[in-house]
Protein backbone atom coordinates (compact mmCIF):
# COMPACT_ATOMS: atom_id res chain seq x y z
CA UNK A 1 0.00 0.00 0.00
CA UNK A 2 1.28 3.44 -0.97
CA UNK A 3 2.16 5.73 1.94
CA UNK A 4 0.23 8.96 2.29
CA UNK A 5 2.02 11.79 0.51
CA UNK A 6 2.99 15.06 2.14
CA UNK A 7 2.23 17.21 -0.89
CA UNK A 8 -1.10 18.28 -2.34
CA UNK A 9 -3.02 15.76 -4.44
CA UNK A 10 -2.84 17.67 -7.72
CA UNK A 11 0.73 18.83 -7.26
CA UNK A 12 3.40 17.53 -9.62
CA UNK A 13 5.89 15.34 -7.70
CA UNK A 14 8.85 16.82 -9.62
CA UNK A 15 9.10 20.58 -10.25
CA UNK A 16 12.17 22.50 -11.37
CA UNK A 17 12.20 26.30 -11.67
CA UNK A 18 15.07 27.93 -13.62
CA UNK A 19 17.56 25.40 -12.28
CA UNK A 20 21.24 25.70 -13.12
CA UNK A 21 24.08 23.54 -11.93
CA UNK A 22 27.73 24.38 -12.26
CA UNK A 23 30.60 22.21 -11.05
CA UNK A 24 33.24 24.71 -12.22
CA UNK A 25 32.99 28.49 -12.42
CA UNK A 26 31.62 29.58 -15.78
CA UNK A 27 30.79 26.03 -16.93
CA UNK A 28 27.21 24.81 -16.54
CA UNK A 29 26.17 21.17 -16.52
CA UNK A 30 22.57 22.40 -16.49
CA UNK A 31 21.32 25.87 -17.39
CA UNK A 32 17.95 27.46 -16.68
CA UNK A 33 16.00 24.20 -16.66
CA UNK A 34 12.32 24.45 -15.80
CA UNK A 35 10.24 21.31 -15.74
CA UNK A 36 7.24 19.60 -14.20
CA UNK A 37 6.63 15.86 -14.16
CA UNK A 38 3.13 14.83 -13.16
CA UNK A 39 2.11 11.96 -10.93
CA UNK A 40 2.19 8.65 -12.81
CA UNK A 41 3.88 10.29 -15.80
CA UNK A 42 6.66 8.54 -17.71
CA UNK A 43 9.41 10.80 -19.00
CA UNK A 44 12.35 9.95 -21.22
CA UNK A 45 15.35 12.21 -20.69
CA UNK A 46 17.58 12.08 -23.72
CA UNK A 47 20.60 13.79 -25.18
CA UNK A 48 24.24 13.13 -25.99
CA UNK A 49 26.80 12.19 -23.34
CA UNK A 50 27.52 15.22 -21.17
CA UNK A 51 24.18 16.86 -22.02
CA UNK A 52 23.23 16.95 -18.33
CA UNK A 53 20.91 13.93 -18.00
CA UNK A 54 22.68 12.39 -15.01
CA UNK A 55 23.09 15.79 -13.32
CA UNK A 56 19.37 16.39 -13.61
CA UNK A 57 18.62 13.03 -11.99
CA UNK A 58 21.18 13.70 -9.23
CA UNK A 59 19.50 17.01 -8.45
CA UNK A 60 16.13 15.28 -8.16
CA UNK A 61 17.32 12.70 -5.64
CA UNK A 62 19.34 15.31 -3.71
CA UNK A 63 22.77 13.90 -4.50
CA UNK A 64 23.65 17.42 -5.70
CA UNK A 65 22.35 20.84 -4.83
CA UNK A 66 21.41 23.33 -7.54
CA UNK A 67 23.66 26.34 -8.10
CA UNK A 68 20.62 28.44 -9.00
CA UNK A 69 16.86 27.90 -9.06
CA UNK A 70 14.47 25.79 -7.04
CA UNK A 71 13.75 22.07 -7.13
CA UNK A 72 10.63 20.78 -5.40
CA UNK A 73 10.39 17.00 -5.10
CA UNK A 74 7.34 15.48 -3.43
CA UNK A 75 6.54 18.87 -1.94
CA UNK A 76 10.02 19.43 -0.45
CA UNK A 77 12.45 22.09 -1.61
CA UNK A 78 15.54 19.97 -2.24
CA UNK A 79 17.99 22.89 -1.93
CA UNK A 80 16.77 23.57 1.61
CA UNK A 81 16.68 20.01 2.90
CA UNK A 82 18.56 19.46 6.15
CA UNK A 83 20.86 16.47 6.62
CA UNK A 84 18.15 14.29 8.16
CA UNK A 85 15.54 15.10 5.52
CA UNK A 86 17.57 13.80 2.56
CA UNK A 87 17.35 10.11 3.60
CA UNK A 88 13.63 10.55 4.26
CA UNK A 89 13.18 11.91 0.71
CA UNK A 90 15.28 9.12 -0.82
CA UNK A 91 13.07 6.47 0.77
CA UNK A 92 10.30 7.83 -1.47
CA UNK A 93 12.47 7.90 -4.61
CA UNK A 94 13.77 4.67 -6.16
CA UNK A 95 16.94 4.93 -8.25
CA UNK A 96 18.38 2.51 -10.85
CA UNK A 97 21.80 2.87 -12.47
CA UNK A 98 23.49 1.50 -15.55
CA UNK A 99 26.07 -0.33 -13.40
CA UNK A 100 23.38 -1.85 -11.12
CA UNK A 101 25.14 -0.83 -7.86
CA UNK A 102 24.56 -4.15 -6.10
CA UNK A 103 26.54 -5.42 -3.12
CA UNK A 104 28.48 -8.43 -4.38
CA UNK A 105 28.96 -9.93 -0.91
CA UNK A 106 25.23 -10.09 -0.30
CA UNK A 107 22.59 -12.35 -1.80
CA UNK A 108 19.85 -11.18 -4.13
CA UNK A 109 17.37 -11.22 -1.24
CA UNK A 110 19.71 -9.22 1.03
CA UNK A 111 20.35 -6.64 -1.71
CA UNK A 112 16.65 -6.02 -2.17
CA UNK A 113 16.03 -6.03 1.59
CA UNK A 114 18.50 -3.13 2.08
CA UNK A 115 15.81 -0.61 1.17
CA UNK A 116 13.54 -2.14 3.82
CA UNK A 117 16.28 -2.50 6.44
CA UNK A 118 17.00 1.23 6.48
CA UNK A 119 13.45 1.92 7.65
CA UNK A 120 13.50 -0.91 10.20
CA UNK A 121 10.91 -3.12 8.48
CA UNK A 122 10.37 -6.22 10.62
CA UNK A 123 12.09 -9.33 9.22
CA UNK A 124 8.95 -11.27 8.41
CA UNK A 125 7.23 -8.38 6.63
CA UNK A 126 10.47 -7.58 4.79
CA UNK A 127 10.84 -11.17 3.63
CA UNK A 128 7.33 -11.38 2.25
CA UNK A 129 7.73 -8.06 0.42
CA UNK A 130 11.07 -9.13 -1.03
CA UNK A 131 9.57 -12.43 -2.18
CA UNK A 132 6.66 -10.65 -3.83
CA UNK A 133 9.09 -8.28 -5.54
CA UNK A 134 11.30 -11.16 -6.71
CA UNK A 135 8.22 -12.85 -8.15
CA UNK A 136 7.20 -9.71 -10.02
CA UNK A 137 10.65 -9.46 -11.67
CA UNK A 138 10.76 -13.23 -12.24
CA UNK A 139 13.77 -13.96 -10.02
CA UNK A 140 12.33 -15.97 -7.14
CA UNK A 141 14.60 -18.90 -8.07
CA UNK A 142 17.68 -16.62 -7.70
CA UNK A 143 16.86 -15.50 -4.15
CA UNK A 144 19.98 -16.92 -2.49
CA UNK A 145 22.37 -16.26 -5.37
CA UNK A 146 25.04 -13.58 -5.33
CA UNK A 147 24.97 -10.83 -8.01
CA UNK A 148 28.14 -12.04 -9.74
CA UNK A 149 26.48 -15.35 -10.58
CA UNK A 150 23.65 -13.51 -12.38
CA UNK A 151 23.44 -12.22 -15.95
CA UNK A 152 23.42 -8.46 -16.60
CA UNK A 153 19.67 -8.48 -17.17
CA UNK A 154 19.08 -10.39 -13.95
CA UNK A 155 21.31 -7.97 -12.00
CA UNK A 156 19.37 -5.02 -13.37
CA UNK A 157 16.11 -6.73 -12.39
CA UNK A 158 17.49 -7.08 -8.83
CA UNK A 159 18.43 -3.38 -8.83
CA UNK A 160 14.94 -2.52 -10.08
CA UNK A 161 13.37 -4.73 -7.42
CA UNK A 162 15.42 -2.92 -4.76
CA UNK A 163 14.32 0.46 -6.13
CA UNK A 164 10.65 -0.56 -6.15
CA UNK A 165 10.34 -2.69 -3.00
CA UNK A 166 9.54 0.39 -0.89
CA UNK A 167 6.79 1.39 -3.31
CA UNK A 168 8.42 4.75 -4.12
CA UNK A 169 6.41 7.62 -5.53
CA UNK A 170 9.19 8.40 -8.00
CA UNK A 171 11.45 6.05 -9.94
CA UNK A 172 14.62 7.47 -11.54
CA UNK A 173 16.65 5.32 -13.94
CA UNK A 174 19.99 6.43 -15.35
CA UNK A 175 20.70 4.47 -18.56
CA UNK A 176 19.14 1.34 -17.00
CA UNK A 177 19.60 -0.69 -20.17
CA UNK A 178 23.01 0.68 -21.18
CA UNK A 179 24.76 -2.61 -20.40
CA UNK A 180 22.09 -4.95 -21.75
CA UNK A 181 21.36 -6.62 -25.08
CA UNK A 182 18.13 -5.70 -26.96
CA UNK A 183 16.04 -8.58 -25.58
CA UNK A 184 17.00 -7.86 -21.98
CA UNK A 185 16.52 -4.13 -22.61
CA UNK A 186 12.85 -4.68 -23.49
CA UNK A 187 12.43 -6.95 -20.48
CA UNK A 188 13.72 -4.25 -18.10
CA UNK A 189 11.86 -1.40 -19.79
CA UNK A 190 8.57 -3.34 -19.62
CA UNK A 191 9.06 -3.67 -15.84
CA UNK A 192 9.73 0.08 -15.52
CA UNK A 193 6.70 0.98 -17.63
CA UNK A 194 4.63 -1.38 -15.49
CA UNK A 195 5.70 0.58 -12.40
CA UNK A 196 4.47 3.81 -14.01
CA UNK A 197 1.11 2.27 -14.78
CA UNK A 198 0.76 1.59 -11.05
CA UNK A 199 1.08 5.35 -10.39
CA UNK A 200 4.82 5.79 -9.91
CA UNK A 201 6.30 8.86 -11.59
CA UNK A 202 9.14 7.61 -13.78
CA UNK A 203 12.10 9.46 -15.30
CA UNK A 204 14.42 7.39 -17.50
CA UNK A 205 17.64 8.88 -18.87
CA UNK A 206 18.66 7.17 -22.09
CA UNK A 207 20.31 7.85 -25.39
CA UNK A 208 18.72 4.77 -26.96
CA UNK A 209 16.33 6.13 -29.62
CA UNK A 210 14.80 2.74 -30.27
CA UNK A 211 13.35 2.81 -26.74
CA UNK A 212 11.91 6.28 -27.23
CA UNK A 213 10.28 5.19 -30.47
CA UNK A 214 8.99 1.93 -29.04
CA UNK A 215 7.36 3.29 -25.89
CA UNK A 216 6.01 6.63 -27.23
CA UNK A 217 6.27 8.51 -23.94
CA UNK A 218 7.01 12.15 -23.18
CA UNK A 219 10.57 13.03 -24.23
CA UNK A 220 12.76 15.82 -22.89
CA UNK A 221 15.88 16.48 -24.94
CA UNK A 222 18.89 18.11 -23.32
CA UNK A 223 21.79 19.72 -25.20
CA UNK A 224 24.73 21.28 -23.33
CA UNK A 225 22.64 21.52 -20.18
CA UNK A 226 19.63 23.21 -21.77
CA UNK A 227 16.23 21.79 -22.67
CA UNK A 228 15.95 21.93 -26.45
CA UNK A 229 12.86 19.82 -26.94
CA UNK A 230 9.91 18.68 -24.80
CA UNK A 231 7.72 16.29 -26.77
CA UNK A 232 4.52 15.18 -25.07
CA UNK A 233 3.39 11.60 -25.30
CA UNK A 234 0.18 10.56 -26.96
CA UNK A 235 -0.35 8.17 -24.10
CA UNK A 236 0.86 10.27 -21.19
CA UNK A 237 -1.52 10.06 -18.23
CA UNK A 238 -1.05 13.47 -16.66
CA UNK A 239 -2.33 13.47 -13.08
CA UNK A 240 -3.46 9.88 -13.49
CA UNK A 241 -3.65 7.59 -10.50
CA UNK A 242 -3.09 8.94 -7.03
CA UNK B 1 8.60 -6.38 16.27
CA UNK B 2 9.26 -2.77 17.18
CA UNK B 3 10.96 -0.80 14.40
CA UNK B 4 13.60 0.67 16.72
CA UNK B 5 14.46 -2.80 18.03
CA UNK B 6 14.63 -4.02 14.44
CA UNK B 7 17.02 -1.20 13.53
CA UNK B 8 19.20 -2.09 16.55
CA UNK B 9 19.24 -5.75 15.47
CA UNK B 10 20.15 -4.77 11.90
CA UNK B 11 22.93 -2.45 13.18
CA UNK B 12 24.29 -5.25 15.38
CA UNK B 13 24.21 -7.78 12.56
CA UNK B 14 25.90 -5.25 10.22
CA UNK B 15 28.68 -4.65 12.77
CA UNK B 16 29.31 -8.40 13.17
CA UNK B 17 29.32 -8.69 9.37
CA UNK B 18 31.87 -5.85 9.31
CA UNK B 19 34.19 -7.59 11.78
CA UNK B 20 33.93 -10.87 9.86
CA UNK B 21 34.57 -9.24 6.51
CA UNK B 22 37.82 -7.63 7.71
CA UNK B 23 39.21 -10.24 10.08
CA UNK B 24 42.87 -9.20 9.82
CA UNK B 25 42.25 -5.52 10.53
CA UNK B 26 39.75 -6.36 13.28
CA UNK B 27 42.15 -8.85 14.89
CA UNK B 28 44.86 -6.18 14.89
CA UNK B 29 42.57 -3.72 16.65
CA UNK B 30 41.46 -6.34 19.19
CA UNK B 31 45.08 -7.37 19.88
CA UNK B 32 46.23 -3.76 20.24
CA UNK B 33 43.54 -3.00 22.78
CA UNK B 34 44.31 -6.27 24.59
CA UNK B 35 48.05 -5.48 24.79
CA UNK B 36 47.44 -1.96 26.05
CA UNK B 37 45.01 -3.19 28.69
CA UNK B 38 47.33 -6.03 29.72
CA UNK B 39 50.14 -3.53 30.33
CA UNK B 40 47.98 -0.90 32.00
CA UNK B 41 45.95 -3.50 33.92
CA UNK B 42 49.00 -5.39 35.24
CA UNK B 43 50.64 -2.16 36.34
CA UNK B 44 47.44 -1.05 38.06
CA UNK B 45 47.14 -4.41 39.81
CA UNK B 46 50.74 -4.07 41.01
CA UNK B 47 50.15 -0.53 42.29
CA UNK B 48 46.96 -1.56 44.06
CA UNK B 49 48.75 -4.43 45.79
CA UNK B 50 51.65 -2.15 46.75
CA UNK B 51 49.14 0.34 48.13
CA UNK B 52 47.44 -2.48 50.03
CA UNK B 53 50.71 -3.43 51.70
CA UNK B 54 51.29 0.23 52.55
CA UNK B 55 47.86 0.45 54.12
CA UNK B 56 48.50 -2.61 56.26
CA UNK B 57 51.87 -1.32 57.44
CA UNK B 58 50.56 2.19 57.97
CA UNK B 59 47.79 0.76 60.11
CA UNK B 60 50.22 -1.15 62.24
CA UNK B 61 52.93 1.48 62.51
CA UNK B 62 55.06 0.41 65.43
CA UNK B 63 58.30 0.93 67.27
CA UNK B 64 60.47 -2.01 68.20
CA UNK B 65 62.68 -1.79 71.28
CA UNK B 66 65.37 -4.47 71.27
CA UNK B 67 66.26 -5.42 74.85
CA UNK B 68 69.60 -5.96 76.45
CA UNK B 69 70.36 -9.70 76.80
CA UNK B 70 71.81 -9.15 80.25
CA UNK B 71 68.56 -7.78 81.71
CA UNK B 72 66.65 -10.46 83.60
CA UNK B 73 63.35 -11.49 82.09
CA UNK B 74 61.33 -10.23 85.07
CA UNK B 75 62.82 -6.77 84.63
CA UNK B 76 62.09 -6.97 80.93
CA UNK B 77 58.43 -7.68 81.72
CA UNK B 78 58.32 -4.68 84.09
CA UNK B 79 59.88 -2.56 81.36
CA UNK B 80 57.10 -3.67 79.00
CA UNK B 81 54.47 -2.47 81.50
CA UNK B 82 56.31 0.81 81.95
CA UNK B 83 56.48 1.44 78.19
CA UNK B 84 52.80 0.53 77.76
CA UNK B 85 51.92 3.49 80.02
CA UNK B 86 53.89 5.95 77.88
CA UNK B 87 51.89 8.63 75.94
CA UNK B 88 50.64 7.53 72.48
CA UNK B 89 51.19 3.82 73.11
CA UNK B 90 48.23 1.59 72.40
CA UNK B 91 49.68 -1.69 73.64
CA UNK B 92 53.01 -3.43 73.94
CA UNK B 93 53.79 -6.98 72.88
CA UNK B 94 56.67 -8.61 74.73
CA UNK B 95 58.59 -11.02 72.45
CA UNK B 96 61.04 -13.24 74.31
CA UNK B 97 64.27 -14.54 72.79
CA UNK B 98 62.62 -17.94 72.33
CA UNK B 99 59.56 -16.47 70.61
CA UNK B 100 61.83 -14.44 68.30
CA UNK B 101 63.73 -17.62 67.40
CA UNK B 102 60.49 -19.49 66.81
CA UNK B 103 59.19 -16.72 64.51
CA UNK B 104 62.39 -16.66 62.48
CA UNK B 105 62.32 -20.44 62.12
CA UNK B 106 58.83 -20.25 60.66
CA UNK B 107 59.94 -17.88 57.88
CA UNK B 108 60.72 -19.53 54.56
CA UNK B 109 64.31 -20.81 54.79
CA UNK B 110 64.72 -19.56 58.37
CA UNK B 111 65.01 -23.01 59.94
CA UNK B 112 67.93 -23.92 57.64
CA UNK B 113 69.76 -20.71 58.57
CA UNK B 114 69.45 -21.47 62.30
CA UNK B 115 70.36 -25.14 62.01
CA UNK B 116 74.09 -24.62 62.57
CA UNK B 117 73.80 -22.23 65.55
CA UNK B 118 74.53 -23.41 69.09
CA UNK B 119 73.18 -20.30 70.80
CA UNK B 120 70.08 -18.11 70.15
CA UNK B 121 71.45 -14.85 68.66
CA UNK B 122 68.10 -13.06 68.62
CA UNK B 123 67.33 -10.50 71.34
CA UNK B 124 64.07 -10.16 73.23
CA UNK B 125 62.04 -7.18 72.08
CA UNK B 126 59.08 -4.97 72.82
CA UNK B 127 56.75 -4.35 69.87
CA UNK B 128 55.19 -1.02 70.70
CA UNK B 129 51.88 -0.43 68.85
CA UNK B 130 50.85 3.20 68.56
CA UNK B 131 47.45 4.79 68.88
CA UNK B 132 46.17 6.19 65.52
CA UNK B 133 46.57 9.82 66.71
CA UNK B 134 50.19 9.10 67.67
CA UNK B 135 51.17 7.86 64.19
CA UNK B 136 52.74 11.17 63.20
CA UNK B 137 56.45 11.95 62.81
CA UNK B 138 56.29 14.47 65.70
CA UNK B 139 54.57 12.08 68.13
CA UNK B 140 56.97 9.29 67.23
CA UNK B 141 59.92 11.60 67.82
CA UNK B 142 58.67 12.51 71.34
CA UNK B 143 58.11 8.84 72.21
CA UNK B 144 61.48 7.98 70.72
CA UNK B 145 63.18 10.50 73.05
CA UNK B 146 61.24 9.23 76.06
CA UNK B 147 62.25 5.62 75.52
CA UNK B 148 65.81 6.18 74.38
CA UNK B 149 68.19 5.58 77.24
CA UNK B 150 65.75 3.66 79.46
CA UNK B 151 67.70 0.96 81.26
CA UNK B 152 67.30 -2.42 79.59
CA UNK B 153 66.65 -1.00 76.09
CA UNK B 154 69.54 -1.71 73.76
CA UNK B 155 68.23 -0.21 70.53
CA UNK B 156 65.08 1.44 69.15
CA UNK B 157 63.95 0.73 65.59
CA UNK B 158 60.93 2.12 63.83
CA UNK B 159 59.36 1.54 60.44
CA UNK B 160 58.33 5.16 59.91
CA UNK B 161 61.05 6.16 57.47
CA UNK B 162 60.77 2.98 55.50
CA UNK B 163 57.00 3.41 55.22
CA UNK B 164 57.33 7.05 54.17
CA UNK B 165 59.79 6.07 51.42
CA UNK B 166 57.56 3.24 50.31
CA UNK B 167 54.54 5.56 50.21
CA UNK B 168 56.48 8.00 48.04
CA UNK B 169 57.44 5.15 45.70
CA UNK B 170 53.82 3.96 45.45
CA UNK B 171 52.60 7.50 44.66
CA UNK B 172 55.30 7.93 42.03
CA UNK B 173 54.58 4.55 40.52
CA UNK B 174 50.84 5.28 40.47
CA UNK B 175 51.45 8.53 38.58
CA UNK B 176 53.76 6.78 36.12
CA UNK B 177 51.17 4.04 35.51
CA UNK B 178 48.47 6.63 34.90
CA UNK B 179 50.67 8.54 32.46
CA UNK B 180 51.77 5.41 30.58
CA UNK B 181 48.17 4.14 30.46
CA UNK B 182 47.02 7.41 28.92
CA UNK B 183 49.79 7.32 26.28
CA UNK B 184 49.14 3.66 25.46
CA UNK B 185 45.39 4.29 25.45
CA UNK B 186 45.83 7.10 22.93
CA UNK B 187 47.94 4.84 20.72
CA UNK B 188 45.27 2.13 20.87
CA UNK B 189 42.59 4.69 20.11
CA UNK B 190 44.42 5.81 16.96
CA UNK B 191 44.91 2.23 15.81
CA UNK B 192 41.21 1.45 16.29
CA UNK B 193 40.33 4.70 14.51
CA UNK B 194 42.54 3.69 11.59
CA UNK B 195 40.99 0.22 11.46
CA UNK B 196 37.51 1.70 11.31
CA UNK B 197 38.67 4.27 8.75
CA UNK B 198 40.00 1.43 6.57
CA UNK B 199 36.69 -0.38 7.01
CA UNK B 200 34.86 2.79 5.95
CA UNK B 201 37.09 3.03 2.88
CA UNK B 202 36.78 -0.63 1.90
CA UNK B 203 33.01 -0.48 2.29
CA UNK B 204 32.46 2.86 0.53
CA UNK B 205 30.37 1.19 -2.20
CA UNK B 206 28.10 -0.25 0.45
CA UNK B 207 27.84 3.16 2.14
CA UNK B 208 27.00 4.82 -1.17
CA UNK B 209 24.27 2.27 -1.82
CA UNK B 210 22.91 2.62 1.71
CA UNK B 211 22.79 6.37 1.24
CA UNK B 212 21.04 5.84 -2.10
CA UNK B 213 18.24 3.77 -0.56
CA UNK B 214 17.67 6.36 2.16
CA UNK B 215 19.77 5.18 5.09
CA UNK B 216 20.11 7.85 7.76
CA UNK B 217 23.54 8.90 9.05
CA UNK B 218 22.76 7.09 12.29
CA UNK B 219 21.91 3.89 10.42
CA UNK B 220 25.25 4.09 8.60
CA UNK B 221 27.34 5.14 11.63
CA UNK B 222 25.98 2.97 14.44
CA UNK B 223 27.28 -0.36 13.04
CA UNK B 224 30.80 1.12 12.85
CA UNK B 225 30.50 2.38 16.42
CA UNK B 226 29.25 -1.03 17.53
CA UNK B 227 32.10 -2.64 15.59
CA UNK B 228 34.67 -0.57 17.52
CA UNK B 229 32.90 -1.27 20.81
CA UNK B 230 32.79 -5.02 20.12
CA UNK B 231 36.49 -5.04 19.19
CA UNK B 232 37.27 -3.16 22.43
CA UNK B 233 35.11 -5.53 24.45
CA UNK B 234 36.93 -8.54 23.03
CA UNK B 235 40.31 -6.88 23.65
CA UNK B 236 39.25 -6.16 27.25
CA UNK B 237 38.15 -9.74 27.86
CA UNK B 238 41.41 -11.11 26.44
CA UNK B 239 43.38 -8.71 28.68
CA UNK B 240 41.42 -9.75 31.77
CA UNK B 241 42.03 -13.45 31.06
CA UNK B 242 45.76 -12.94 30.37
CA UNK B 243 46.24 -10.88 33.56
CA UNK B 244 44.30 -13.48 35.58
CA UNK B 245 46.38 -16.41 34.36
CA UNK B 246 49.64 -14.46 34.72
CA UNK B 247 48.63 -13.53 38.28
CA UNK B 248 47.88 -17.15 39.15
CA UNK B 249 51.19 -18.24 37.59
CA UNK B 250 53.42 -15.58 39.16
CA UNK B 251 51.67 -15.33 42.53
CA UNK B 252 53.35 -18.35 44.27
CA UNK B 253 56.86 -17.01 43.51
CA UNK B 254 56.03 -13.45 44.54
CA UNK B 255 54.24 -14.61 47.67
CA UNK B 256 57.32 -16.58 48.85
CA UNK B 257 59.57 -13.53 48.40
CA UNK B 258 57.17 -11.18 50.14
CA UNK B 259 56.71 -13.54 53.07
CA UNK B 260 60.46 -13.65 53.52
CA UNK B 261 60.76 -9.86 53.55
CA UNK B 262 57.52 -8.75 55.17
CA UNK B 263 56.40 -11.80 57.07
CA UNK B 264 53.17 -12.09 55.06
CA UNK B 265 51.80 -11.52 51.56
CA UNK B 266 48.11 -10.73 51.18
CA UNK B 267 48.01 -10.18 47.43
CA UNK B 268 44.69 -9.90 45.65
CA UNK B 269 43.35 -9.99 42.08
CA UNK B 270 40.89 -7.44 40.67
CA UNK B 271 37.47 -7.41 42.32
CA UNK B 272 34.41 -8.11 40.14
CA UNK B 273 33.78 -4.37 39.77
CA UNK B 274 37.41 -3.70 38.83
CA UNK B 275 37.33 -6.56 36.29
CA UNK B 276 34.19 -5.12 34.71
CA UNK B 277 35.87 -1.69 34.66
CA UNK B 278 38.87 -3.14 32.80
CA UNK B 279 36.69 -4.79 30.14
CA UNK B 280 34.50 -1.68 29.91
CA UNK B 281 37.53 0.53 29.38
CA UNK B 282 38.39 -1.68 26.38
CA UNK B 283 34.89 -1.19 25.01
CA UNK B 284 35.21 2.54 25.67
CA UNK B 285 38.51 2.69 23.82
CA UNK B 286 36.95 0.91 20.84
CA UNK B 287 33.93 3.20 20.83
CA UNK B 288 36.09 6.33 21.08
CA UNK B 289 38.33 5.04 18.27
CA UNK B 290 35.37 4.51 15.96
CA UNK B 291 33.89 7.91 16.81
CA UNK B 292 37.28 9.49 16.00
CA UNK B 293 37.28 7.68 12.63
CA UNK B 294 33.71 8.70 11.84
CA UNK B 295 34.36 12.35 12.72
CA UNK B 296 37.29 12.34 10.31
CA UNK B 297 35.46 10.24 7.71
CA UNK B 298 33.07 11.23 4.95
CA UNK B 299 29.99 9.59 6.44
Amino acid sequence: MRRPTAFAAGEAPIRLYHVSKSFMPGQFALQDVSLEVQRGEFLFLTGASGAGKTTLLELIFAAEAPTQGQIVVLGRNVARLGGGAVPALRRRVGVVFQDFKLLQARTVEENIRLALDVIGTPRRAARSRVLAMLKSVGLQHRRFHHPLSLSGGEQQRVALARALVNEPEILLADEPTGNLDPALTIEIMDLIVEASTRGTTVVVATHDHSLIERYQKRVLRLESGRITEDLPSATVATGAET
Amino acid sequence: MNRVLMLILIAFSNSVRGIRSATTASSMAILTIAIVLILAGSATLLVENMAGILEEFGGELQLTAYLDDKTPIEEQRQLAQHVAAAPGVDHVEFVTKEQALDRFGRLAGGAELLAGLEENPLPASLEIHLRPEARTPEAIEILDAALDGLPGIDELAHSQEWIAGYARAVALFRTAVLFISIVLGLAALLIVANTIRLALYSRRDELDILSLVGASRTFVRVPFMLEGTLQGLMGGLIALLVIFFAFELVLPQVRMGLELVLGRADLRFFSAAESIRLVASGAGLGLLGSITALIGGRN
